[in-house]
């Protein structure tokens, strides 16, 4: 097994850039994307898999397995890295009934004196649970995925064929036998960042969504050296809105509908947060906050100010970069988090569970033991193991008691307002009202700090209790598998999630924590990069919030009319579609991370808030942006439109339409549309006049942008 | 003669059946609940009546403590003196005197409060506009379930204590709290919900020819709606008309606009292999479905209030009131009202809550009265957990914490009303002693929290109101695997 990039970067550029590559990695040119494809084996004459039993490693014909016994399924065209392994793979089956299963992969070993070729030991047992047990009787297609990539699908029969049903072959398939030598061959990089799809894939997960201009940029400079620079970009680019702390209630006197707008909702927040989506330079770190914000959410439903919520914002966007245990500890004595999840009120004796509960189930270990690649741990009996208990809910509750708001005069409260809750400072400790029992906290191997002293200072107390949490095992594969999640596909490998929890555990030089280092090899790893995805549980369907920035960015957005910015006024368009911003229903966020879609056992978090209601909204949101726009009011005082222009002159410059449905196909979706969709698209656009191009260039873009292929961000 | 908008969507839709149906018959590789329909929907015969369940969840954990409270001195239960010394001195306690009483049976007929927030209350403006839910217990129509809450088996203190019989997983936490009272079992993570399962079971024969799905949610995706082959309708509360609440705009007379709508549709058939593109088009597909059949509505008569779970509960009527041009013999329906995670502010923040619930159900009372289906609907309550009888913090800001056991509501004229029903705790009574550290208080020790442990589990208070709905007893065990755990699946609050 090697590690390709080292490899490649040697013959190309010989050892001693090898050497200075190891000093200056950020000014590493990007290697070709695309991993190999898979492909399953297959007997010489039919697309029947060359199958083994495990204990005999020679290919049989045999078909007697017995059910959940191991078999050997035969894989060519890898490239593995360095302890890639069997965790990498998985192996969907689909039944004659056409129930999908997945059987695990338990071992991948090459094959001895056939280079190239990897056995690949999997258990005869479905490993979902949606369905019951399958009988292995009759016919079963299996493929495996690794990287986002899907093999051919092979025939698994057990029994005499044809009994307990038969399978259809997918269109085209054929069969793969063993080739005569592996015929893969390295190509050599180019100068710059050739690849089209992979840029588009890359912007969609690391930005708020491509536009030309990024497009070439990175065409130009690459992943590596891109990812550089906006680790340093300022940050904001348009500044936060100046507001001032407000009094909780609403004097209605002086505050009319326009001034409860401006200050007692999210309105300002919402539409300086799209402004800086839409046109701010620091775009990584403004989407690397924006998810932090659906982990460590605070929602404005009980934070009612704008002004209240600037502050977790910059802490959020602070840290986006920085140490995950200083965001733990910004975020815990956040005064608007304290307010929502009311550490801010709770004493030794009215003590108030609720952040100490959620900051261990929601913001760092969860409720369960995981191994390192994010699967769970499982006792002698196949139960998940707690990761704690009430009890030690109860003792952290007890370490978080004492905290304020900052109101006292003078320099330790400097943004105290007379006649306002301070919701801009720091939470302040009151020793008086912290509880100095002796306190039992979480234990693991090694723990730090499983055990806190009496009669200690509070904030000793928490940064002891916080250590104690930041260095449980859970953190780095709960915290990596989430940012996945969230930037590049719903369901990862257990791989692809172990490399990163490895990265969070250590960046390379001994620094546990490195939000920027994890950011980076989530972006970079090879499950998240390539031209092309074909997993069918690849991807992720898109929040509505990134699917709104997504196409108002590929259409450069702008004022109503043109020739200015928008103001971002744009959440009532959103919010219909689930997802009211910086409004979050509760703390659990607008959708669960362990989501599962009804009826399968597909797990995908935004799918949370897809439904027969919201579905309809999306397309009427592409409606609204594509045949209309957000018209200049007193909400919105430019407004907001799309500029067609440049697809309207691709329209005019073919007739057939095809310019223009290629130009989309690139923009939208990074050049994967299949010919079916285009092929459905060019008629609905040639029943337009080919003199109206404008109506031709909105059909074109409504249909591929309210299109379920759109949706889901691949 | 001008064609109306949806008249297109219609016939476009219909051009496209084929295709349009393909991600219905992929789903799963079988026939879909709709699917099913188009095969059935000609040779089956409806049955004759009409029956509704309407789950309300109350999200974030609605506490029982201060919704159903002692309003006597009896000296061998629990009275109004043991809740007022818990919880008086932090400022949670509800005043003896503002109590809305009841008497109950089951209760040596002793008196009961329920919340004054129930009841009748000074109207205001759009929020405020009937006497509440409190009337209906006098009349019969509403019933108690006491002390119930996640089990996978019966347990008593000492069981808990030693962990002798299973206990739910991640009790107190929200989300698997909510997800246990949703998929009705509390062992292990279902993919399924009760109300998704009992759908399973019934569409085909009670809603044959029905045009829209046997479960409606007016509160998104949820796992109680979500069945292996059942997938819900979602859409928006009353604010949106039926008519226009799944269709798309922008589509108007023209060629091109309905070759548009034609390719709109027919893309939903394309791309299949990737999961997450196939269940987009799925959930699509439903929703262009039922929008062909949502064309036209009747308004309901009875006022509700302006707030969100009223509007959800209208939009349930206005459905319901249209049950025959759907087709449509059972219905479940899911309507949420929130946030009852009242860790500050109780007082104002669950008494807020409770009157627009109790608003609105009432409403919805008094509109299926007027649709003369009242005996045909059954309102019934679910919350994450009830939530610590000891107060946490104290003063105006004062709130309570997670906890278990709770009391739920069921509302209609089928329900054997006026009482409270569940088995009994150790004090011999279906309602809890309420003693931080006592009988019925899964803490323990001078900290204890009054956590009471339930004596009747979700599955039973499921299972009484599934019988009614029409799910054999051959199938209580499919819906329902840790049914046989329990001593009755029937707990009698159900009219036959």
């Amino acid at each position: 097994m090697n590690n390709r990039k080292p490899r490649l970067l040697w013959q190309i550029f010989g050892a001693g850039f090898f050497t200075f590559l190891l000093v200056f990695p950020i000014l590493a040119q990007d290697p070709n994307p695309d991993s190999p494809t898979p492909i399953l084996l297959s007997e010489p004459d039919s697309t029947r898999a060359l199958v083994s039993s495990a204990e005999n490693l020679s290919a049989v014909k045999g078909r007697a397995f017995a059910s959940n016994s191991k078999a050997v399924l035969f894989v060519t065209n890898l490239d593995l890295m360095e302890d890639e392994g069997a965790n990498a793979f998985r192996v969907n089956v689909e039944g004659a009934n056409g129930r999908q299963y997945r059987f695990p992969v338990l071992d991948i070993q090459p094959v001895k004196n056939q280079e190239g070729i990897y056995a690949l030991t999997i258990r005869l047992k479905d490993e979902l649970g949606f369905w019951e047990q399958p009988l292995l009787k009759g016919d079963f297609l299996v493929s495996v995925v690794w990287r986002g990539l899907a093999s051919n699908r092979v025939h698994l029969t057990f029994g005499k064929v044809g009994k307990g049903g038969f399978v259809k072959d997918n269109v085209g398939a054929v069969p793969t036998p063993l080739p005569k030598k592996s015929t893969r061959e390295f190509e050599p990089d180019a100068v710059g960042y050739l690849y089209s799809g992979d840029r588009i894939r890359f912007l969609e997960q690391a930005t708020f969504g491509p536009t030309s201009e990024l497009d070439q940029r990175i065409r130009r400079i690459g992943l590596r050296t891109w990812l550089a620079e906006q680790f340093e970009a300022p940050y904001p680019t348009n500044p936060y809105p100046n507001l001032p702390l407000m009094p909780t209630n609403i004097d209605r006197n002086v505050c009319n509908s326009i001034c409860i707008r401006d200050f007692y909702t999210m309105y300002p927040l919402q539409n300086w947060f799209y402004q800086e989506a839409f046109y701010g330079d620091a775009q990584l770190r403004h989407r690397v906050a924006w998810a932090l914000s659906e982990l460590w959410v605070v929602s404005g439903e009980d934070t009612q100010q704008s002004s209240w919520m600037i502050d977790y914002h910059q802490d959020l966007s602070k840290n986006a970069f920085g140490n995950y245990r200083n965001l733990m500890y910004d975020m815990t004595l956040n005064p608007a988090m304290g307010n929502y999840l009311d550490m801010v009120r709770s004493t030794k004796n009215s003590p108030n569970e609720n952040f100490a509960r959620e900051v261990l189930q929601l913001f760092s270990v969860g409720l369960f033991m995981l191994n390192q690649d994010g699967t769970l741990q499982l006792d002698a009996n196949g139960n998940p193991i707690p990761t704690y208990s009430q009890n030690t809910v109860n003792n952290f509750t007890q370490i978080f008691t004492g905290w304020t708001l900052c109101e006292v005069t003078g320099a330790t409260c400097p943004n105290r307002t007379a006649g306002a809750p301070n919701y801009k400072d720091p939470m302040i400790l009151n020793q008086n009202n912290h509880d100095v029992t002796a306190k039992t906290l979480l234990n693991y191997p090694n723990a730090v700090n499983p055990t806190i002293a009496a009669n200690q200072n509070g904030l000793t107390e928490l940064n002891q209790a916080l250590d104690n949490i930041f260095y449980h095992p859970n953190v780095a594969p709960f915290v990596s598998r989430y940012l996945i999640q969230q930037m590049v596909t719903s369901d990862p490998t257990p791989a692809y999630v172990g490399r990163i929890a490895a990265v969070f555990n250590n960046n390379g030089s001994g620094v546990r924590g490195d939000l920027k280092a994890v950011v980076r090899a989530i972006l970079l790893d090879p499950e998240a990069r390539g031209n092309v995805k074909t997993d069918p549980n690849y991807g992720k369907l898109r929040e509505p919030v990134q699917l709104a920035t997504n196409v108002l960015r590929q259409f450069d957005v702008q004022s109503a009319t043109g020739g200015a910015q928008s103001d971002g006024y744009v959440n009532q368009i959103i919010s219909p579609m689930g997802q009211n911003t910086f409004n979050s229903p509760t703390v659990f966020n607008y959708y669960s991370p362990d989501y599962v879609i009804p009826g399968t056992a597909v797990n995908a978090p935004e799918f949370g808030i897809l439904t027969t209601g919201t579905t309809i909204a999306r397309a009427n949101f592409m409606n609204t942006i594509v045949f209309s726009r957000v018209n200049v009011s007193s909400f919105a005082p430019t407004g907001t439109s799309i500029n067609l222009s440049e697809m309207q002159a691709l329209s005019a410059a073919d007739a057939t339409g095809n310019r223009l449905v290629d130009a989309l196909n690139t923009k939208l979706m990074h050049g994967a549309m299949s010919a079916q969709m285009k092929s459905t698209i060019l008629t609905a656009v040639q029943a337009v006049a080919s003199t109206n191009t404008l109506l031709r260039t909105q059909t074109a873009i409504y249909l591929t942008a309210s299109s379920s292929q759109y949706q889901v961000q691949r | 003669m001008t064609q109306n908008r949806r008249e297109f969507i219609k016939k476009s839709g219909c051009a496209l059946g084929i295709a349009a149906l393909a991600t219905q018959f992929e789903h799963f590789g079988l026939m879909s609940a709709m699917a099913q329909k188009v095969d059935a929907q000609d040779e089956l015969n409806a049955p004759g009546d009409y029956r509704a369940l309407v789950c309300i969840f109350m999200q974030g954990g609605n506490d029982g403590n201060n919704t159903i409270i002692p309003n006597h001195s009896d000296a061998n239960l629990s009275n109004y003196s043991a809740y007022s010394a818990a919880r008086n001195t932090q400022g949670l306690a509800v005043a003896q005197s503002a109590l809305l009483p009841i008497t109950v049976p089951k209760m040596n007929n002793l008196t009961y409060g329920l919340n004054p927030n129930l009841g009748a209350l000074t109207p205001s403006g759009a929020t405020i506009v009937n006497n509440g839910i409190h009337e209906l217990w006098a009349q019969n129509r509403m019933a108690v379930v006491t002390n119930a809450g996640t089990l996978v088996a019966p347990m008593t203190r000492a069981q808990y204590q030693s962990g002798s019989i299973k206990r739910p997983f991640q009790l107190f936490s929200h989300s698997d709290q909510v997800s246990q009272y949703q998929s009705g079992r509390s062992d292990a993570f279902s993919f399924t919900g009760w109300g998704g399962r009992i759908s399973d079971r019934r569409t085909l024969p009670d809603n044959p020819g029905g045009l829209i799905p046997m479960i409606t949610s007016i509160n998104g995706a949820q796992l109680f709606t979500a069945g292996q082959t059942t997938l819900p309708l979602a859409i928006a509360n009353a604010g949106t008309s039926l008519s226009s609440v799944l269709n798309p705009q922008g589509f108007n007379s023209s060629a091109e606009s309905q070759t548009r709508l034609s390719a709109f549709n027919q893309l939903r058939s394309q791309d299949l292999n990737s999961n997450y593109i196939k269940e987009a088009s799925h959930i699509t597909d439903q929703a262009i479905a039922a929008n062909s059949a949502l064309a036209t509505f009747q308004e309901v008569t009875v006022v509700f209030p302006n707030t969100s779970i009223g509007s959800q509960l209208k939009q349930v009527a206005r459905l319901i009131k249209k049950r025959g041009d759907l087709s449509i013999n059972r219905q479940i329906f899911y309507v949420q009202v929130g946030s009852f995670d009242t860790h500050n502010n109780q007082i104002n923040g669950q008494g807020g809550l409770l009157t627009q619930f109790s608003q609105a159900v009432r409403a919805f009372y008094d509109e299926m009265v007027m649709q003369g289906v009242s005996n045909n609907v059954t309102t019934f309550t679910l919350s994450d957990f009830s939530r610590t009888f000891n107060p946490a913090g104290s003063g105006a800001s004062v709130g309570s914490d997670h906890a278990w056991a709770n009391h739920l509501f069921v509302i209609g004229g089928a329900v054997n009303g006026g009482n409270f029903y569940g088995t009994n705790t150790s004090n011999g009574t279906p309602y809890p002693t309420l003693v931080m550290n006592g009988p019925d208080d899964a803490d323990s020790g001078s900290n204890a929290r009054g956590r009471w442990i339930p004596t009747t589990s979700v599955e039973q208070y499921a299972a009484t109101l599934a019988a009614w709905y029409g799910l054999s007893a051959a199938d209580m065990p499919v819906v329902f695997p840790n049914i046989a755990n329990f001593p009755t699946t029937n707990l009698g609050f159900m009219q036959p």
